[in-house]
């Protein structure tokens, strides 16, 4: 990241600036503002979009997640954590992905030399490989999903994504199972 | 479920966890080692997971191209986006108020205009029943005349 101070009202380092302070910085006029949201919050989004998506659509995704959340922050009420908010952004996205590709193609059924292309210093192997879990992802229940995505895609540890579903940890883990298993299942 | 079922699930569940755990880390990336069948393969499908999405740290380099593209994007979905003065205006499915509004006004100028006229020319001829003739025929240009943009405004 370029920039470590922000012209702002705090002359707080910009890692120290909250999502929130940030937010009402954007709607005050500060585009710079909304460039930190971007760098601080684009490994997750784009982490999250890969797990899901093919390989040549990830950052096309990622690019209308972030064009949807540049759209509707001057309404963004912080009823949630921005976090939480972008989140689901980008599950919607996802979504509107398939939906759309869905009207021109099957996705699994895209040429493998074309999302080869796009992929450097990975096998066929493990371009099918992604492409078949990725499908068997997309078949899971969605609180499945979203635990296998929390933990592998975004990193977090099981007690932050205790909290933030509002489970406890044993049920989390629990859950974590029941997902992991339904993916093998899948995948068998 | 029986009290060692329940404390065997939950045992399962702790082991997956901190077998997922590691994964993340880095600690554990060779094979699942478990003694428990079902253990074993969920570690199993834990470990295919990671292999196929391997960590990728995005560069900062590689952020900032991805923010250039993103904005020039974002001005080019505004070009298109924008539509001209006179097109969003004349736009009435989009704003009806605005539709409406102007056939109210183009009524008003249209019966000022028409009033005049229709007054002195029947006027002339009978001398008495100007104001009752000549307002049938303003009324009938003024149906004319919404019909005719509830026609156009449906066209677009």
């Amino acid at each position: 990241m370029t920039t470590n101070y922000m012209q702002t009202t705090t002359n707080l380092p910009v890692q120290e600036i909250s999502d929130e302070l940030l937010i009402q910085q954007f709607k005050d006029g500060s585009k710079e503002a909304f460039d930190t949201l971007y760098y601080r919050h684009l490994p997750r989004v784009h982490n999250r979009v890969r797990y899901v998506v093919p390989e040549s659509d990830v950052e096309d995704v990622t690019q209308e997640v972030f064009i949807a959340a540049l759209k509707s922050l001057p309404s963004f009420r912080g009823d949630s954590q921005f976090g939480t908010w972008l989140r689901t952004l980008t599950n919607h996205k996802v979504a509107e992905f398939y939906r759309k590709r869905g009207r021109k193609q099957e996705p699994q059924l895209a040429p493998l030399s074309e999302a080869l292309s796009h992929m450097t210093g990975s096998t066929s192997q493990t371009l099918e490989e992604r492409i078949y879990i990725q499908r068997a992802l997309r078949e899971l229940p969605d609180n499945y999903q979203e635990v296998i995505l929390l933990r592998f895609a975004e990193d977090l540890q099981f007690n932050e994504i205790a909290e933030l579903t509002n489970q406890n940890l044993e049920a989390t883990k629990s859950l974590f199972r029941r997902a992991i298993a339904a993916l093998r299942t899948h995948l068998e | 479920m029986s009290p060692t079922n329940q404390r065997n699930d939950l045992e399962i569940e702790r082991q997956l966890a901190d077998f997922a755990d590691q994964v993340m880390e880095g600690k554990m990336n060779q094979s699942a080692s478990s003694v428990d069948d079902e253990l074993l393969g969920l570690e199993e499908t834990i470990l295919r997971l990671d292999r196929a999405f391997p960590k990728k740290i995005i560069e900062d380099a590689t952020s900032k191209q991805m923010l250039v593209r993103l904005k020039a994007r974002m001005r080019r979905e505004e070009q298109v986006e924008k539509p001209s003065f006179w097109k969003s205006l004349f736009n009435f499915q989009s704003s009806p108020q605005m539709g409406m509004a102007l056939a109210v006004l183009a009524v008003l100028v249209l019966a000022v205009i028409a009033a005049p006229v229709l007054t002195s020319t029947t006027g002339t001829a009978t001398g008495t029943a100007s104001s009752s003739t000549s307002l049938p025929i303003v009324a009938g240009m003024v149906v004319l005349l919404l019909l005719a943009l509830y026609w156009f405004g449906r066209k677009k």
